[in-house]
């Protein structure tokens, strides 16, 4: 399935905060154009994995390279310059910029916004569009997350990183914004997918990994894991977990 | 009425009675003695006064409970110029100057020196006497008549009462004028006169019917609907006909030359006055006038621009053409008779009046040329100008007050302009002081403050350690200290900026590299550290910093007073000495150079980083900004305008030691730019000024004990009714009023750039 050159491939980060080793060694690749989901209960270290890869967090061992180039240890605002973009977890808007200068922000490595990014993100979240002129800080959750990604977009990413876009959010909306990642996906925009909804992830992802307590514990392509019964019984057991 | 009612009532009413026992304490007469502590608070509560206090909390109260009764009669037209004129009126016969050459020189001083004066007219001692509270209260109780009743004839009559007591008030500070002699420039009696005028005004339109009232707008709206720069002309015309007809435009110690414009002409004429400066007394002046009033009104009324252009040429150049002039007569006064002054201390207030007013008539030319055009735009404009300002649509769409029509900003500026250019000569030296060494100076750090509280949102609690930091440098460049420079780099005063600012910057840099990765409450003790850690050093570093000596001569160290800043560059040759007046200018080129710099970094690329990484560092991080280096950059250049201002104070006051540089003042700073409006240029400016300003206006108020205490107060009330500051920042007003949120999310739907095509 994966492609021969990965896009990005982490292998056997170890990283640690303070004496707590929160990854283990944990190896995994996206392939060019592909969606990657990375599964796993509250504090496996999704999260983790998915700020070491976006420059937020050193590994203290392992290597990650991203088109055949280490970048571990890289700063995080030099991989954006690489077309590494980050959705962080939990809607981390500019609640008092309106829609507008969210989006001009996303673009901020740029000198201008390309006006073709913009149309394309107000194409894919017509939502942006009605709420153009608002403080982002007045949206709903879901056009937050909405806007969230938008901004990202507007960075012309090769790499998504997105840290739990259905937290929080009704059904309804978290199917909505699955559909847009599929769509963002499409247009040749590899995504790494951070999830705790299994189902939904697991249904769009091309291949998943399910992390337990910083160690990779399984992998494979989406409807396969889907299918498994360690993945459903972990799914469960995290239901349990929440509620 | 249920008991929760009542019990809310009962609650309101001990808040309200508990409110005036306060504020007899805090009007409270005197403080207390070592033998007696509780002398302040019996005499404050003593059983007369007291009821008085306790008198207002019942009418707050009173207010409060029946404001939805009270508010029709609020909304009825008249009764907010009424209670302006009434704010005026008392404020001229409580808080201000009438006669200067008399002590405090108050309405109630040069009462009782009436009272004792023989010789002086009975109406004048009358007026003094009784009538002036009299009339106040007739005139007072007359139009709430009017208003409440709507009876048209106590309006009338107490209009025709208002204008009476103006003539009074007018008539009687003249006589006291002319029998003390001495030179006054004091200007409570103008508020009077004006406040009276103003409630004249409001009787008229109180005494007119709906009907009359309705149609009276519609022609006032018709003749004088909002035209950029039509205010600034208004304020000149009044400043203008002030300047030429009241004002003293020469004032020598000697009295009996004080003259106003029209009698200048008849001082000077036997002198050798250049012949130019004998034109503008003779004859320009008295032409000028009209003609920069005509051309500013007429450009801002029928929006003309060419015309416009012409207005602000015709207005900078009579500014000029006055200052000149008056430059002339007083250098060939100086020479003729040095005990009346030298040259620019033997004017009065009139001349700058005039330049005043003619710079408020060209900047009115100025704004009429560059507003944007046509006038029924206001919600259509503000919708187009940018699609990223939606506040500014709402705030257009729902009131389009005063200060968001367009060109108002402008006005405000030059207004602003013209009172820091031509005010304060016309001031007393202890306020000339207070201008420089207080508001002055703070103003600018304040500015430099806001950069890392506002914009970049880092509470900075070790502000002054930079200020103290650009003191010393310049010190010791300037040869100052016990340890001295190779003689190559020993440098006058002004030299120093550049060595002061790149030092700030440096030690900016130091400070925020090991600090900015901690957030909030952690940066703020840590700079807080590093503000004391400064301060000691340079307290206990005797061999280079002199100790807690500062900078006192002593030249068996060495070590002298900061050399007072001079310019000498080819025929230029400016040395300041003790005028308050020149460090005044000196400053104002400074702080115009900083705000202009800042107005540009606001807009930049690194503005809009400080915005992003203040509302959220992480999504800011997920940008691809480099947040570190960003923080550092507005530590860096917040310190080093912090270190200008080192360097300023430093060579204006020449001595200064450790002491100036307390913790205290790093706060003060702070609480200046909070009560501004974090992140905005012109409040952190108000800001500072005001609270700069307010202590040492308190200082002639209240008893000293209690000056604190009122600025408490007003903060207090402040962070009430104005949580957002003085000038809010854009975003700030949006981020602390709820309403606004609602009215933004119903308010949208606007401006999606034309290059954003048709899909939804």
């Amino acid at each position: 399935m994966s492609a021969p050159q990965p896009l990005l491939d982490v292998r056997e980060i170890e990283v640690r905060y303070g004496a707590i080793r929160a990854l283990k060694g944990v190896s995994f690749s996206v392939g060019a154009g592909e969606v990657v989901a990375l599964l796993g209960a509250n504090g496996a270290g999704k999260t983790t994995t998915q700020k070491t890869v976006s420059g937020m967090l050193r590994p203290v061992a392992g290597t990650i390279e991203f088109e055949g180039r280490r970048i571990d240890g890289t700063p995080a605002h030099k991989l954006v310059d690489l077309g590494i973009c980050h959705v962080p977890e939990g809607r981390h808007v500019f609640p008092r910029m309106t829609v507008a200068e969210n989006l001009d922000m996303g673009a901020f490595r740029f000198k201008q916004p390309d006006p073709a990014d913009l149309e394309r993100v107000l194409e894919l979240f017509p939502r942006l569009k009605e709420r153009y002129g608002q403080h982002s800080g007045t949206l709903s959750g879901g056009e937050q997350q909405m806007l969230a990604i938008g901004r990202a977009l507007m960075g012309k990413p090769r790499l998504l990183l997105l840290d739990e876009p259905s937290m929080g959010l009704a059904p309804l909306i978290v199917a909505q914004i699955f559909d847009i990642v599929r769509e963002i996906n499409r247009s040749g925009v590899t995504v790494l997918l951070v999830e705790q909804n299994a189902s939904q992830a697991l249904s769009l992802a091309d291949r998943g990994y399910v992390l337990e307590t910083g160690d990779i514990v399984l992998e494979g392509a989406g409807r396969d894991l889907l299918a498994d019964e360690r993945v459903r019984a972990a799914y469960l057991g995290e239901e349990i977990a929440a509620s | 009425m249920t008991t929760a009612d009542s019990r809310a009532l009962a609650k309101r009413l001990l808040a309200c009675l508990v409110g005036g026992l306060v504020l007899a304490v805090m009007w409270g007469p005197q403080e207390g003695s070592q033998n007696d502590y509780y002398f302040e608070l019996r005499t404050s509560l003593g059983f007369p006064r007291v009821l008085i206090f306790l008198g207002i909390g019942v009418v707050v109260f009173l207010a409060m409970t029946f404001w939805p009764v009270l508010r029709p009669f609020l909304s009825r037209p008249g009764v907010w110029p009424f209670l302006s004129g009434l704010l005026a009126v008392l404020a001229g016969q409580t808080l201000m100057h009438w006669y200067d050459p008399l002590g405090d020189g108050k309405f109630g001083t040069v009462a009782t020196a009436v009272s004792q004066t023989k010789g002086i007219s009975a109406l004048t001692s009358a007026y003094f006497g009784w009538l002036a509270w009299t009339e106040l209260a007739l005139v007072v109780v007359l139009c709430a008549v009017g208003i409440a009743l709507r009876l048209r004839l106590a309006a009338w009559i107490g209009g025709a009462l208002a204008v009476i007591a103006a003539v009074l008030t007018w008539y009687a500070q003249h006589s006291v004028v002319a029998k003390g002699g001495g030179i006054d420039h004091s200007l409570g009696w103008g508020a009077v006169v004006v406040g009276y005028l103003v409630i004249a005004f409001a009787a008229g339109v109180i005494a007119l019917s709906d009907a009359q009232v309705a149609t009276g707008r519609a022609f006032a709206d018709r003749l004088l609907g909002w035209r950029p720069g039509l205010p600034l002309v208004i304020a000149g015309v009044v400043l203008g006909l002030l300047a030429f007809y009241v004002g003293r435009w020469f004032a020598p110690s000697s009295t009996q030359y004080n003259t106003d414009f029209g009698g200048l002409h008849a001082v000077f004429a036997p002198t050798a006055l250049a012949s130019w400066a004998m034109a503008y007394l003779s004859w320009a002046g008295w032409v000028l006038l009209p003609v920069a009033v005509v051309l500013a009104g007429i450009a801002a009324y029928l929006r003309s621009r060419p015309l416009a252009w012409v207005a602000a040429a015709v207005g900078t150049l009579a500014a000029i053409y006055t200052l000149a002039t008056l430059y002339e007569f007083s250098k060939i006064a100086a020479r003729v008779a040095p005990t009346f002054g030298s040259t620019w201390q033997n004017l009065g207030t009139g001349g700058w009046m005039a330049c005043g007013a003619f710079l408020l008539l060209g900047g009115a030319g100025y704004v009429a040329a560059t507003a944007e055009s046509a006038p029924q735009q206001g919600s259509e404009e503000a919708a187009t100008v940018s699609p990223a300002a939606p506040a500014q649509v709402a705030d257009e769409a729902r009131s389009r007050s005063f200060l968001t029509a367009p060109g108002a900003a402008r006005s405000l500026v030059i207004a602003t302009i013209a009172f820091a250019l031509f005010y304060p000569p016309t001031a007393t030296s202890f306020w000339q002081s207070v201008l420089v060494s207080e508001i002055g100076i703070y103003v600018l750090l304040a500015v430099g403050l806001n950069v890392v509280v506002g914009w970049a949102g880092l509470l900075d609690l070790g502000f002054i350690a930079f200020f103290a930091i650009g003191s010393y440098t310049t010190a010791y460049l300037t040869n100052s200290l016990p340890i001295h420079p190779p003689s190559w780099l020993v440098l006058p005063p002004l030299a120093a900026i550049p060595f002061a600012v790149v030092i700030c910057l440096i030690a900016g840099v130091l400070l925020g590299a090991p600090t900015l990765r901690l957030r909030g409450d952690y940066l703020a003790i840590v700079t807080l550290g590093f503000g004391e850690i400064i301060r000691i050093i340079a307290n206990n570093a005797d061999a280079i910093t002199n100790g807690s000596r500062g900078t006192a001569v002593d030249p068996s160290r060495g070590v002298n007073n900061v050399p007072h800043p001079s310019i000498h560059i080819g025929p230029l040759h400016i040395t300041w000495g003790l005028n308050q007046l020149q460090y005044w200018y000196l400053l104002l080129v400074l702080v115009v150079i900083v705000v202009v710099l800042f107005r540009r970094l606001e807009n930049s690329r690194l503005g809009r980083a400080w915005a992003a990484i203040r509302e959220d560092e992480v999504a800011a991080q997920a940008t691809g900004m480099n947040t570190f280096r960003v923080k550092l950059l507005a530590f860096a250049i917040g310190a080093s305008t912090s270190g200008l201002a080192g360097v300023f104070f430093g060579s204006y006051i020449g001595f200064f030691t450790p002491d100036n540089f307390v913790l205290n003042n790093s706060i003060l700073v702070v609480a200046y730019v909070v009560f501004g409006g974090m992140g905005s240029l012109p409040g952190a400016m108000a800001g500072a000024a005001l609270l700069t300003w307010l202590p040492e206006f308190l200082k002639n108020q209240v008893p000293a004990p209690d000056r604190q205490m009122w600025i408490g107060a007003v903060v207090l009330l402040m962070m009430i009714f104005r949580p957002a500051g003085l000038l809010p920042a854009r975003r700030r007003r949006i981020e602390l009023s709820a309403d606004h949120l609602e009215e933004a999310s119903s308010a949208e739907t606007i401006a999606v750039p034309s290059h954003v095509g048709g899909a939804v």
